[in-house]
């Protein structure tokens, strides 16, 4: 208290981390490994630390926590969700007890109540400069973006708001705390405008409780998916005849979709969601109504009270599990070949018939792969006749390959055009 | 079209290289001394005045809503009737044919011009025909009348070719010689001839030395330049001269073909297979396939209610046969794609295909009945918005496939233009969006938008109206203000 700094400030600053992370990365058509760095906030006393999905991904194969004695750590990954862009890591308890360290746990603040104006400060390691601390006010207490690709390609913001601040947030500062001026953290510091002055986003505080809480036995959250994609209605109501603040515009509805299955489409207002009246004026009023919807039992079966031209009619839509686009990545090094599975939601958004096959992500120039014609984007569809409908599929094609290569018949599509290919030796 | 050919022309100029040339010009001239007066050969200016004649300049407008874009062609003329043949680019295939205005046919050289009548584009070779008026007919020599008499020896290597070229409008199309020597005969998949320089402006003649007709130009392949500068350290581009072209079809592939005259400017009837993303087969998987010494082609999809999916084709066959023909082998490997294209174009709607497909590892035989092609884009139907800003076209066949719905069920519309500020183009319309519903109400047809449309536009009181546009798979609602 020195300084001025209140003992909860001081108790804070002991309980961030600096966190040292070695990824595996698929795309060059064979495994290479990056290094980054990021922050994060000891939140339980039994070595929980909070972080960004962005800093540490299932992609980790080491990570490394620097504790504010300046010792370092090992932890792992055992919590992920890039629809929050959070991630929970658990530090190696049996080293910390073996060698005798203990534990600051943060104490978590009440994001809800923040005002503009209010006085923020940053903890983290912008640029590798740990235990740095940068001071800010709350800019935005409740900002709304979706970024469709924010976290390494995965989405995120659909669920969300963010708090917006002033404080200097530096590539680096990622995943560690944005805290009141008595240490209680009321964000997980997240993302900066690149080119801007002092934009800077963090996730709120409230949010983070949650996932904490609903962060199942294998490091994820259910959430549920209906396929619809909201749009504000502001100004628009006059032209559906609307009372202001009731109903949200349905801006487009995913092909196959449960909620397409169920009938509806765009231009449709949803009045009511299993009774509950709905107001999405205001773009920043869609994300809890989009949370709403994500935390209902998957299976469960929603009552969506819709207006489409002058009727009002009821939609049962039956949700299901919601996937990120992105499908599990792998490298297939003797064909110089890197892929991602074609997830469901990648089927939809490219209006391919079904999940059958792998999206190159990336070819090694001089491989078999590339040598052949095949090229980022194509969809390997089957191999020596055979559909690839898991990766495991391809990965015992490439085994054989291995063991004895062979002229491999590719079949891929690209722009719904079929091609085929001999991947030799 | 092959736009990337690269294929490396020997150097034409040098000092050991001019001996060697003299010593070959010397043996061929002592060979022929008896048998052609060697003053023939040598009057290349008489012969190229006289076939100057067989070629002229088509001027036409392209009216759009908004603009009036002129654009130039050159033409061959073909038979006494003063009809002209221009190549295939010569009209924007998304033109409607209504957009296409004031014909003008220049001779060579020749400020003043007549009318000209568009009679349409031939599917098979893909020649624009335009009929000159009578005034001028009797200036022009069809090139017929160069013709080979008796059926030529097949172009060799080296031959001396030349042919024409005509400068721009501002010169009045000024007609020049362009010479160069043969260096490459290729199936692409007709036999094109491809000389050292450039020979002839596209769609101009190409003659032997003794003015006998050997092929007609064809737009230029494009050729590979590294692009060096003080920033840039070698970036390569690919040029392409659009006044003049080294590639020709040779004259049998021309020829037989000057009575494809289309009836009508639509240049129906037009056959159809209904199979959409022919893919080549390179040679390793063709061998892979047991497939020796021919080629085959991949059918991605099968469209629906088409002839191909009536005859019992299916999404990734494998045609190896057309007419029982086993498919010849092409460099590149893609030429096949338009081989086979051109075999469905050759035929008239109800003619029978017979098709050999590999399906997994079975051979099938089929018989398609080709159909009449459905409407295309530039016959689609379209009506300006003036005050509300864009052009609205009638939803084809075509739009349903590119949009993967059912294209036999057509609904909405299509933006065709947007016009910049305009209403619609603040709201956020553009160009290509499928309006599906206009202020709430479902569109069926193409009049049902105009009747809605015209409403809207003529309703002077009105503030706005609503849009649901769908774009790439989502849909959006677009608020137009019209105060």
């Amino acid at each position: 208290m020195a300084a001025g700094m209140s003992r909860g400030f001081n108790v804070l600053l002991d309980a961030v981390v600096r966190i040292d992370v070695r990824e595996i990365a698929f795309e060059a058509g064979a495994r290479r490994y990056t290094a980054s760095l990021g922050s994060g906030v000891i939140v339980s006393n039994d070595g929980r630390v909070l972080t960004n999905a962005h800093v540490v991904s299932p992609r980790a194969v080491e990570i490394n926590l620097t504790l504010a004695n300046l010792e370092r750590v090992g932890a792992r990954l055992v919590g992920w969700d890039h629809w929050t862009d959070l991630a929970v890591l658990q530090l190696d308890m049996d080293e910390v007890k073996r060698r005798g360290w203990k534990l600051v746990q943060a104490e978590f603040g009440d994001s809800e109540s923040l005002h503009p104006g209010q006085v923020v400060y940053a903890v983290g390691t912008p640029h590798g400069l740990t235990r740095t601390v940068t001071r800010g006010i709350v800019s935005n207490p409740s900002r709304y973006f979706e970024d469709n690709r924010g976290v390494n390609g995965y989405e995120t913001g659909t669920f969300n708001t963010w708090l917006q601040t002033d404080a200097a947030i530096n590539p680096g500062n990622s995943g560690g705390p944005l805290v009141t001026e008595d240490g209680q953290v009321v964000g997980i510091t997240s993302r900066g405008y690149l080119g801007a002055n002092n934009l800077g986003f963090a996730i709120p505080a409230a949010i983070a409780r949650s996932v904490l809480e609903r962060l199942g036995d294998d490091g994820r959250i259910v959430r549920s998916y209906i396929g619809i994609v909201p749009g504000a209605l502001q100004d628009l109501e006059n032209f559906y005849a609307l009372e202001v603040r009731t109903g949200m515009l349905i801006t487009s509805v995913d092909s196959g979709s449960p909620a397409a299955k169920a009938g509806l489409r765009g231009g449709d207002i949803v009045l009511s969601i299993n009774g509950a009246k709905v107001d999405g004026r205001f773009p920043e009023q869609l994300p809890p109504i989009q949370n709403m919807i994500a935390t209902q039992l998957v299976g469960a079966t929603l009552t969506f009270s819709v207006k489409r031209g002058g009727e009002i009619r009821d939609f049962s839509v039956e949700t299901e599990k919601l996937e990120s686009r992105v499908g599990e990545e792998w490298a297939f090094e003797k064909w110089g070949l890197s892929v991602r599975k074609v997830s469901r939601a990648y089927a939809r958004e490219n209006q391919l018939d079904d999940t059958t096959g792998v999206v190159v992500i990336g070819v090694q120039p001089g491989f078999p792969a590339e040598v052949a014609g095949i090229s980022r984007g194509d969809i390997i569809a089957k191999i020596n006749q055979q559909t690839i409908d898991s990766l495991d599929v391809i990965k015992a094609a490439h085994a054989a390959y291995e063991a004895k290569p062979a002229p491999t018949l590719f079949e891929t599509q690209r722009n719904r055009r079929v091609s085929l290919y001999i991947v030799k030796p | 079209m092959i736009h990337s050919f690269s294929g490396r022309r020997p150097h034409s100029r040098g000092g050991p290289r001019r001996f060697a040339r003299r010593g070959l010009l010397l043996t061929f001239t002592a060979l022929t001394w008896t048998s052609l007066p060697a003053a023939n050969t040598a009057d290349l200016p008489a012969l190229w005045a006289e076939r100057v004649k067989s070629v002229v300049a088509v001027e036409y407008m392209t009216v759009t809503e908004v603009e009036r874009q002129p654009s130039v062609s050159m033409g061959t003329v073909i038979d006494g009737n003063g009809t002209i043949i221009l190549p295939s680019g010569a009209v924007d295939p998304r033109t409607a044919l209504w957009e296409l205005k004031d014909f003008k046919v220049y001779l060579p050289g020749d400020a003043a011009s007549t009318p000209g009548e568009y009679l349409g584009q031939d599917a098979f070779t893909g020649w624009h025909f335009v009929r000159a008026s009578e005034k001028i007919r009797g200036q022009l020599t069809p090139i017929s009348a160069f013709a080979p008499k008796t059926p030529p020896r097949a172009p060799a290597l080296a031959d001396f070719v030349w042919g024409i070229g005509l400068r721009n409008k501002d010169e009045d199309f000024a007609p020049y010689i362009l010479q160069s020597n043969l260096a490459l005969v290729q199936s692409l998949p007709q036999r094109t001839g491809i000389a050292q320089q450039e020979v002839a402006a596209p769609g101009l003649p190409v003659f032997n030395r003794d003015g006998v007709l050997v092929g007609l130009a064809q737009a230029s392949f494009g050729q590979s330049f590294l692009q060096i500068s003080r920033a840039n350290r070698g970036s390569g581009v690919i040029l392409i001269n659009v006044e003049e072209s080294s590639a020709f079809i040779l004259a049998e592939e021309m020829l037989p073909h000057f009575g494809r005259i289309p009836k009508q400017p639509s240049g129906r009837p037009l056959a159809w297979l209904g199979t959409y993303g022919l893919q080549p087969m390179d040679r390793e998987v063709a061998r892979f396939l047991n497939l020796s010494a021919q080629s085959a082609v991949v059918v991605s999809e099968v469209l629906e209610g088409s002839p191909a999916e009536k005859a019992g084709l299916k999404d990734r066959d494998i045609i190896l046969q057309l007419d029982g023909r086993p498919l010849p082998q092409f460099k590149p490997d893609r030429v096949i794609v338009s081989h086979v294209e051109r075999e469905i174009d050759r035929h008239a709607p109800g003619d029978t295909l017979a098709l050999t497909v590999l399906r997994g590892t079975e051979r099938i035989e089929l018989k398609a009945v080709l159909g009449e092609q459905p409407k295309v884009m530039r016959e689609a139907e379209r009506k300006f918005f003036d005050r509300l800003g864009f052009t609205a076209r009638e939803f084809v066949y075509g739009d349903g496939i590119e949009r993967r719905v059912k294209p036999t069920e057509p609904t909405g519309i299509i933006v065709h233009h947007v016009k910049s500020s305009s209403p619609v183009a603040i709201a956020g319309l553009r160009q290509e969006d499928w309006v599906k519903e206009i202020d709430g109400v479902e569109i069926k047809t193409f009049k049902d938008a105009v009747v809605k449309l015209d409403e809207i536009e003529r309703d002077q009181a009105r503030p706005e109206f609503v849009l649901l546009v769908s774009r790439g798979g989502d849909t959006a609602v677009l608020r137009v203000k019209l105060r």
